[in-house]
């Protein structure tokens, strides 16, 4: 596959140009030959591949070069300065896809450990995903951050009611307030965790996919603006899953 | 663009697949950084202060200064010579070097003596006994009365031969020579210079004690006692200081050493007896990606301690019935548990239930199968849900039916809530406790 010498025209009229970044060559392989066959299936191809990394320097200097659309990010990665993922979207600040939008990061990983999911969430990657996800399920999350929506697993927005005290019922007077969710973020929050679709969610609580998506990326800015120390003391504390 | 993306083949990296396959390796020589030009050669840096490990008649203090400064032996030990004679300062700081200075290992240092200038076994155990033995005509011609006047012959002789002989007795504390002293068979040059240094030493104190013939008994005693009890410390204290340091060197190897058995101890009895069962049944798929899902999630919770299969919290609880379940049905679940309480008939009850509905949600549905517990102030929620292509209530077989009571009826006689609601793709239950009575918020 060759690099597209015309301009994207964007992500949403295009097929999102992805980069895959992670140390196992083998999943690597794995997750493009399950898209392609998905997008094969599905006719449309949703998702082009511009190229792959297997650490944080390559990867910085591919993502560079490429400017793609979505970095499908593994958290834990060799090289940089030991952080992995985070690493990448720090090295990563600023680059610009063709169309001027900013590249960003659907972070997938096969640990459901808190320290890391936030950590890389609160580098900046737009979502996060386990490796487990269906092939289909990636081809949406994949489009969604392309789309600049934040995509939460079911764990994540699990993690995410834990961490503002919303499953223990605080809930966030105005909903600017940083450290805790509004009563609507934390349906919409509550429902993802019962592994509902955007779609479900928005059907559930009567309103736009759109809305769904609106609070999905408030909370996503919550989650990573908050006080740093509360949600790391956090993972520390209870040293989840 | 200047630098050729990767092309999107199969990479050219020359490496076998797996996870440590990339690990350590540079992209594609495009996006290798040039090497670094070669540096200068900079000047080798100052060797460690650290004493030879290579048997000599002496401590290796001279020898590891020498090697640290630069300088040559011979004149880092006429300046100790001359400290101590100047006033003891030398002997102190010699002492106190040999005290606190590791020994290490270093062979094939470029500014290390030649290895033959050490002395052989026998000429080194005769020097020292001569030396010993020299000191002890000392200590008893000093027990001597004819010598006892001088203050010097009665307080200064006596110190001096109680510093020697505990710097006798301390040279067993080096590394080397600690396990020949501990070790039964080749212990005898070590307990003769420990008895040699102790000699020396109680010779010394006594000296002191017993220096005036009339005893003027209270005053005497507590010097005498004083005095012990100093040449005791001044004994045990490097010593003390040598082994503790030694001690916790040794603690820290043998965690890391007991860790890293206990780590492949873990991994042979799991993951490796798994792999072993996978190749077995490899022709089985669903076998395999039961073992596969269960091997998952036991190295989960071993890596991070999730919750363990003791039943002392609701968490606890409903994640190994999922776990259960999973088992049982070679299905996969995903779970989230947020919050967690005491574990109690109530929450019993809610377990069992969820089983129920679990077991239903695999039999009958579709997966993938999410299950959501909030566990809260205001009491318990959990829902599960399958993706079934939607069902028809009237084809539902009867069993199904009757586990809803089941599911239904359980929950009401624990003062809960029971729903099933039917979605468009699939089936949601919705299980509800009330909060604990009585309990904390």
């Amino acid at each position: 596959m060759t690099q597209q010498s015309h301009a994207s025209k964007g992500p949403a009229s295009g097929p999102v140009r992805v980069v895959l970044v992670d140390d196992h060559r083998m999943f690597r392989t794995g997750v493009r030959a399950e898209l392609t066959d998905a997008m094969a299936a599905g006719g449309v191809p949703v998702c082009e591949f511009v190229g792959e990394a297997p650490d944080v320097d390559t990867a910085i200097a591919v993502i560079r070069a490429e400017t793609p659309d979505v970095v499908l990010l593994d958290v834990h990665l060799p090289g940089g300065s030991g952080n992995g993922g985070s690493d990448v979207i720090r090295g990563c600040f600023g680059v610009e896809t063709a169309s001027g939008a900013p590249v960003r990061f659907l972070a997938l990983s096969v640990s459901d450990a808190a320290e890391d999911v936030i950590a890389v969430i609160r580098a900046g990657a737009r979502g996060y995903v386990t490796k487990t996800i269906g092939a289909r399920d990636l081809i949406t999350a994949i489009r969604r951050v392309a789309d600049g929506d934040a995509v939460f697993s079911p764990r994540l927005a699990g993690f995410v009611l834990d961490a503002f005290g919303a499953a223990a019922g605080e809930i966030a007077e105005v909903d600017e307030e940083l450290d805790r969710l509004s009563a609507r973020e934390r349906e919409v929050m509550r429902l993802i965790a019962r592994g509902y679709q955007y779609k479900e969610v928005a059907k559930e609580l009567f309103i736009s996919v759109k809305t769904v998506e609106t609070h999905v990326s408030s909370v996503l800015r919550k989650l990573q603006l908050s006080s740093r120390h509360e949600l790391t003391a956090w993972a520390m504390g209870r040293r989840l899953l | 663009m200047p630098p050729p993306h990767e092309p999107a083949a199969p990479q050219p990296r020359p490496v076998t697949d797996g996870p440590d396959a990339a690990v350590g390796t540079l992209g594609p020589p495009a996006y290798a950084l040039p090497p670094p030009p070669p540096p200068q050669p900079p000047r080798p840096p100052r060797p460690p202060l650290v004493r030879s490990r290579r048997r000599g008649w002496t401590p290796g203090v001279c020898g590891a200064v020498a090697r640290h400064l630069g300088v040559s032996r011979r004149s880092v030990r006429w300046a100790f010579v001359l400290l101590t004679v100047a006033g003891g300062a030398g002997l102190a700081a010699y002492v106190f070097l040999w005290a606190l200075t590791p020994e290490g290992d270093i062979d094939g240092a470029g500014a290390g003596p030649a290895p033959d200038d050490t002395p052989p076994e026998r000429r080194q155990w005769v020097l020292v006994l001569a030396l010993g033995a020299i000191l002890v005509v000392l200590g008893a011609i000093l027990l001597s009365p004819v010598l006892g006047g001088s203050i010097i012959g009665t307080v200064l002789v006596p110190l001096f031969t109680i510093a020697v002989g505990a710097i006798v007795a301390w040279s067993n504390l080096d590394d080397a020579q600690r396990s020949r002293w501990l070790g039964s068979g080749a212990g005898r040059y070590g307990w003769m210079r420990v008895a040699l240094g102790a000699g020396l030493t109680v010779a010394g104190i006594l000296v002191i004690v017993t220096r005036g013939e009339s005893f003027s008994a209270v005053w005497d005693a507590l010097l005498a006692a004083v005095a012990v009890l100093v040449g005791a410390l001044i004994i045990a204290a490097p010593w003390a200081l040598r082994l503790w340091g030694d001690l916790r060197r040794e603690q820290v190897a043998a965690a890391r050493a007991t860790e890293r058995a206990d780590i492949a101890a873990h991994l042979h009895d799991s993951v490796l007896q798994t792999l072993a069962l996978i190749q077995r049944q490899s022709h089985d798929a669903a076998a395999v990606t039961r073992l596969a899902r269960a091997q998952e999630r036991e190295l989960r919770s071993w890596l991070y301690s999730g919750p363990q299969g003791s039943q002392s919290t609701l968490a606890a609880a409903v994640t190994e019935v999922a776990h259960d379940v999973e088992d049982l049905q070679g299905v996969a679940i995903d779970l989230v548990v947020t919050g967690d309480r005491p574990y109690e008939p109530h929450g019993a009850a809610l377990a069992q239930a969820m089983r129920e509905a679990l077991l239903n949600a695999v039999r009958h549905g579709g997966t993938p199968v999410t299950a959501y517990v909030e566990i809260g102030p205001g009491g318990v929620e959990a829902f599960v849900r399958d993706r079934g292509d939607g069902f028809d209530l009237d084809a539902v077989p009867a069993d199904r039916l009757g586990v809803r009571q089941s599911i239904l009826g359980r929950m009401e006689r624990h003062g809960g809530t029971a729903r099933v609601r039917r979605r468009e793709d699939g089936t949601e239950v919705e299980l509800r406790l009330p909060p604990v009575e009585g309990g904390p918020p």
